[in-house]
């Protein structure tokens, strides 16, 4: 049987989401006779082939961000998204309590270990949203594992299901929101 | 009340009339949802997490609003209700800021594990991200409002519970919040800090000073105990992680003594002083020196032996029976003395005088009524107490009768008006004349004929036929329409009950005892064989070692040669230090260094509250059973070896 595509992306978050799937230590060697990771963070491949299976972890925060979801979705059947911050918005969101002008004063103007600061103006910079979203709000999404981090047996529960063509939903002893 | 007969989900049911559809399908295992339902507490609808489908009604109703009728045909778990319920949650979630994962109640939150049971792995609805205040001020709560989901049991539990009617709901639509006192700080509002709205709370918007990080509820074990914080013993649930107190929760809030105050919830985790953890000796230059616990012990035995009975044993009522049952033998059997007391000795001895002469030959303490008696008093009487401070969860039960029974409260003092917010009433008797004012109370009730026939007996109708009140007005220099009101109000309730303390006790006059006790007994304020008056006491085995027998006598006013102070983790007051330095030779069993141990020859570390177990006797007579929760600190043998191995050293078996 040939290999599943599988692309992945990360947007506003910790990589963590990524990380725990690492964590699936001894699993990834079974994993990899069924998948193959095309564009992700882990290949550090940029361009989304054609796959069957887009993962994304992160919040949609930036003009980037919205970019990046866009084209995954365009180039996957089924989008998964991994984390509190894909799936609700997450962690990323406490800067939705501020205007965007104060968190970029305080970032790069005013933070304890910044001399002489500047906030960053280029055109080719992406652009931070006023609001943090979950990835929900800005394309359609198929399926959610929540948990900040999931952890990694969610996750292989998560993919399991997937190769085994169902679209997964965590059963209640699964979810976790931290 | 009768029997009605529903259909939940097929089943047929009973209930009662009075019953919600909730409590009905609670009662018969069927789960259904709830965010704002707290058992003990009227139901509000809030949530809408219990809605159920009811045959005849066009939409679905909140269970736990509806009241039961003969033949509702009732679903519970229908495809639409689940799908409403993971709607509401969502809805919740998108209120406030209910990210779990910098939230410290995670692991322990009603709203998470109902989010977790409906699957709620995303939320279709834009998020609102309002910018809300946190009130950190209080020295014991945090109250963060972006944790909120107004549910309101934190006010129905501070008002129907407590009744102490500090939180309500400030504002309104979105922009409600929880408000003490119409928006003051809670630190600075007339919250008295029982945390009960903190056990309420289902999310994590009120979390613990005391408890925040230490850990979760499932990681802990959950020891059944006993408050050793006042003479009133409530029950406690105490959480218990790797030898430390995590937190302090009511077992049953609803019950009277189930609320809590300040002290049995946050106090007892709030002790930051150093321990004694080694036997300390003074040596030849006066100083207090670290000291092998054998060596020590010997110091204490030879030292003993040198003063022989002249000895005075005086102990805290904060240690259980066995203990002092123990401590009662070393003095009387080891070192052959009949000196001893407990430290609130003094307190017994007028409580039982006064016991005494209303009625020789009594049963002594136990003709005082039962703590609970003040839940249901329609009137309360408090003389010269202060039980704020000395007992802080009689004020709720005195809150709750007016609450519930719209007690009158009346206060007696000389000094202040101990509820200066809260009294009907307060009678300031000029100094030293209490006596005279109660007197005369039981003067006006046999006149005005308020007394029931065949109370007043003749003796003391006589010895009152002279008494003229106009006296009674110059001596306490309040007016007599004043005293007649007083006489009337406490006359004509149907339960009355009488609380003295402190105030009272420390004018070392067992009359006054005796003439409330008569006040009582006058107007038929009676449970059982019991009389509807309370001391306050401070220990939570006063009464225990009081019928122990331990402050019968009291030390007198003689000199004895040595002193053995059982102190636990009491605190000294200056009679204790007066006494230690006139010894010549004075041990101290004690937890924390204090004014008392820098004068001892000998001081020996003792475990605190919670490194002990045993039972006690609550000030109304109610056996309780303390566990121990946790392993003493090094160093810290239990009082009763200590005594044990002292004793063998003395040539004595304590057994």
């Amino acid at each position: 049987m040939a290999k599943v595509k599988v692309a992945t992306a990360w947007l506003d978050c910790c990589s963590g989401c990524h990380m725990s799937f690492l964590d699936l230590d001894e699993a990834l060697i079974d994993l990899a006779g069924k998948i193959e990771i095309t564009a992700s963070p882990v290949t550090d491949i940029k361009e989304f082939p054609k796959v069957t299976v887009g993962i994304i972890e992160g919040a949609v925060s930036s003009t980037r961000d919205e970019e990046v979801a866009k084209k995954l979705r365009e180039s996957c059947q089924i989008l998964m998204v991994w984390g509190d911050c894909a799936c609700f918005g997450g962690i990323c969101t406490m800067r939705n309590l501020f205007p965007k002008e104060e968190i970029l004063k305080r970032c790069y103007l005013e933070s304890e270990s910044t001399p002489h600061g500047k906030i960053p103006s280029s055109e080719e910079l992406p652009l931070l949203f006023e609001q943090v979203r979950p990835v929900n709000q800005v394309v359609k999404v198929d399926c959610y594992v929540p948990g900040c981090p999931p952890e990694a047996k969610v996750i292989q529960y998560a993919l399991k299901e997937l190769l085994e063509g169902r679209i997964p939903v965590l059963p209640a002893e699964m979810m976790r929101f931290d | 009340m009768s029997e009605v007969t529903l259909t939940i989900n097929g089943n047929k049911v009973k209930g009662q009339t009075g019953n919600t559809v909730l409590e009905i399908c609670q009662a018969n295992g069927v789960e259904v949802p709830t965010l704002c339902h707290l058992k003990g507490l009227s139901d509000v609808g809030a949530c809408r997490m219990c809605l159920v489908e009811i045959e005849g009604e066009r939409r679905p109703v909140p269970s736990c609003t509806y009241s039961a009728r003969e033949g509702l045909v009732v679903k519970t778990h229908t495809e639409r209700l689940e799908k409403f319920r993971r709607q509401v949650l969502e809805l919740i979630f998108t209120e406030r800021n209910h990210f779990c994962m910098f939230c410290e109640q995670s692991g322990d939150c009603e709203l998470q594990e109902l989010a977790y049971k409906y699957q709620m792995d995303n939320v279709r609805y834009p998020y609102t991200y309002p910018t809300l205040p946190l009130d950190a001020l209080s020295d014991y709560l945090v109250i963060d409002h972006n944790r909120c989901i107004l549910c309101g049991r934190c006010v129905r539990v501070c008002s129907e519970i407590v009744a102490n009617n500090t939180l309500e709901f400030g504002g309104r639509g979105f922009k409600t919040l929880v408000s003490a006192d119409l928006g003051q700080p809670l630190g600075e509002s007339s919250c008295i800090s029982c945390g009960a709205c903190l056990q309420a709370c289902p999310a994590g918007a009120i979390i613990s000073k005391f408890s925040l990080y230490r850990d979760k509820t499932g990681e802990c074990q959950k020891i059944a105990t006993v408050c050793p914080g006042c003479g009133v013993g409530c029950p406690i649930s105490v959480l218990v992680k790797d030898n430390n107190l995590v937190r302090i929760e009511a077992p049953d809030p609803t019950v009277p003594k189930g609320p809590l105050c300040h002290v049995g919830r946050f106090e007892l985790l709030r002790e930051t002083r150093p321990r004694i953890t080694t036997p300390l000796v003074r040596g030849r230059q006066g100083e207090l020196e670290e000291c092998p616990l054998e060596k020590a012990l010997d110091v204490v035995a030879h030292g003993l032996n040198e003063v022989g009975s002249s000895l005075a044993g005086l102990t805290t009522t904060r240690l259980p029976n066995e203990t002092l049952a123990l401590f009662q033998k070393f003095i009387n059997e080891v070192a052959g003395s009949s000196l001893i007391d407990s430290l609130d000795g003094e307190d017994y001895r007028i409580i039982s005088q006064g016991i005494k002469e209303f009625q020789d030959g009594s049963k002594g303490l136990d003709i005082e009524c039962p703590v609970d008696e003040i839940i249901k008093a329609d009137c309360i009487l408090v003389v010269e107490a202060d039980p704020v401070s000395t007992n802080p969860i009689v004020l709720t039960l005195i809150r709750r009768a007016m609450r519930e029974r719209g007690a009158r409260l009346i206060t007696i003092d000389p000094e202040r008006d101990i509820f200066p917010l809260l009294s009907h009433h307060w009678l300031k008797p000029g100094v030293g004349s209490t006596g005279v004012l109660l007197t005369g109370l039981a003067k006006l009730l046999i006149d005005g004929d308020i007394v029931p026939s065949g109370r007043a007996n003749s003796k003391l109708v006589r010895s009152l036929s002279n008494y003229a009140i106009d006296e009674v007005v110059g001596a306490t220099g309040i007016e007599r329409e004043r005293l007649e009101l007083l006489a009337e109000t406490y006359g004509h309730s149907q339960s009355a009950v009488i609380i003295y303390g402190g105030g009272l006790l420390a004018k070392s006059q067992p009359s006054l005892v005796t003439s409330l006790l008569t006040l009582a007994y006058l107007t038929g304020n009676q449970v059982g064989d019991k009389l509807r008056v309370l001391s306050l006491k401070r220990g939570v085995n006063s009464r225990g070692a009081w019928e122990k027998g331990l402050a019968a006598k009291g030390l007198g006013q003689g000199r004895p040669r040595g002193m053995y102070l059982l102190l636990g983790d009491d605190t000294p007051d200056d009679g204790v230090l007066r006494r230690l330095s006139r010894a010549e030779f004075s041990v101290v069993e004690a937890s924390y260094p204090s004014a008392v141990t820098e004068l001892a020859n000998v001081v020996l570390p003792s475990p605190i509250w919670a490194e002990r177990g045993g039972s006690f006797v609550a000030m109304d007579g109610t056996k309780l059973e303390a566990k121990r929760l946790l392993e003493p600190k090094a160093g810290a043998l239990s009082d009763e070896e200590i005594l044990r191995k002292l004793a063998r050293k003395m040539g004595h078996d304590l057994g």
